[in-house]
């Protein structure tokens, strides 16, 4: 009974790089050498890597993959038997790590849909549309129909842009009979301009 | 997240000894040791069944009490096996030929008993005596093989959990089988596996790193 626990076909691949003796660095991070563990953990990053990207990982889940196993491998380090070979240790348990990242990309997959062309944001209507000649024309219309002290109000304080104050001074009504006024024109524009 | 070269040197800082695990074979006999010493002391305090020595004259008392504690032996042994991440899940096999022997037997006679009475007549002493017998062999053996599977901290804990479940109900038949006339080998199993399959439910639910860190 010694095959991997997983039989993931694309994972299962466990030879590891005979420069370094991973046991042996394995058995000394047991004991608490960090140096030790440190050099293993630099040392198995290219194998980890080729495993999740054999694993059909997308490029930019690989790194996060690595690191899963990384921590996995930390917080389980004291159920290697040095005893045994340890590439095939760490390859159950990178298998573990990435079928795991494997499901949820997965799972995620099945649960968001892509963005097609109907869901997109529709542009604005544009809120400033040049007038056209027709247009000015029935609103001077309009505004030469009103009430002369409306007429003189509209032309100072919205054609001339004059403040209340200067159109006051200008035209000898007061502030408040030209607010009035103003409002009684536009009032009675729009109206004038719907039955248009 | 940060880089891994980060994280590497996060996880090599500081870095403490582990006491290692010892060999799955050596827990499980350890395990073993304590659901055959734990029968025994049931035995012990409150007696043979009161057949005993008709029973033992029939091959198949032997088979089903030989098949329910090679079960239980065959359960802790693949459980301790497969909490490791690179032992084969052929392992979870290996209690399948003594659940043949055990399962010749099986009834839910003392269950049975109970639910009959009527309602407000006193319970019938051995039935409840059946009860307290599954319990008082199921609840010391699950704590304890709970707490040390679980310092394993399994990958994959669904089929450790049901291994586990398979292991302790076996040894609370073999002790049951000895002291009681009544056949209950499917209600103890039953009793064992309810809460496993609540276990692989919680695992499904918070996730198998929470509650094997929780339990660890």
């Amino acid at each position: 009974m010694t095959a991997p626990a997983n039989q993931d076909p694309d994972l299962r691949s466990t030879e590891a790089p005979p420069e370094l003796d991973w046991s042996a660095l394995m058995a000394q991070s047991q004991e608490g050498d960090g140096q030790a563990y440190r050099r293993l953990l630099q040392s198995i990053l290219p194998y980890l890597r080729a495993l999740a990207r054999r694993a059909g990982l997308p490029a930019d889940e690989v790194e996060d993959a690595v690191q899963d196993v990384l921590i996995t491998l930390h917080s389980i380090r004291h159920s290697y038997d040095p005893a045994r070979p340890f590439a095939p240790w760490l390859a159950a348990v990178a298998r573990h790590r990435i079928i795991d990242r494997r499901r949820r990309l997965l799972r995620k997959a099945l649960r968001e849909r892509p963005m097609d062309s109907e869901t997109e944001t529709l542009p604005a209507p544009p809120t400033y549309l040049p007038e056209t000649a027709g247009e000015i024309r029935r609103m001077k219309a309009a505004i030469a129909a009103l009430p002369k002290g409306q007429r003189q109000a509209i032309e100072m304080l919205k054609l001339k842009e004059m403040s209340l104050k200067e159109a006051s001074a200008a035209s000898g009504q007061s502030i408040s009979s030209l607010k009035v006024a103003v409002h009684r024109a536009v009032k009675r524009l729009r109206s004038l301009l719907a039955e248009d | 997240m940060a880089s891994t070269e980060d994280l590497i040197a996060k996880l090599s800082a500081g870095l403490t000894p582990v006491a290692r695990l010892m060999r799955p074979g050596l827990r499980a006999l350890g395990l073993i040791a304590l659901a055959t010493a734990l029968i025994g002391l049931l035995v012990l305090l409150r007696g043979f069944r009161s057949d005993l020595a008709l029973r033992l004259a029939e091959p198949s008392y032997w088979l089903q009490l030989t098949g329910a504690w090679l079960t239980g032996a065959a359960a802790t042994l693949a459980a301790f096996e497969t909490s490791l991440p690179d032992r084969p899940r052929a392992w979870l096999l290996l209690p399948l030929p003594p659940v043949v022997l055990w399962l010749s037997g099986f009834g839910w006679t003392c269950l049975a008993d109970w639910i009959q009475i009527p309602s407000g007549a006193p319970i019938a002493s051995d039935s409840v005596r059946c009860l307290e017998t599954i319990m008082l062999a199921s609840l010391p053996l699950a704590f304890v093989l709970w707490r040390m599977l679980a310092r394993a901290r399994p990958l994959a804990p669904a089929p450790v959990a049901w291994a586990g479940a398979l292991a302790i109900a076996a040894f609370a038949d073999s002790a049951h089988l000895l002291i009681h006339v009544v056949q209950a080998s499917a209600l103890v199993l039953a009793i064992n596996l309810l809460p496993a399959a609540v276990i692989v439910a919680l695992l499904g639910v918070f996730g198998q790193r929470g509650l094997t860190s929780a339990a660890a």
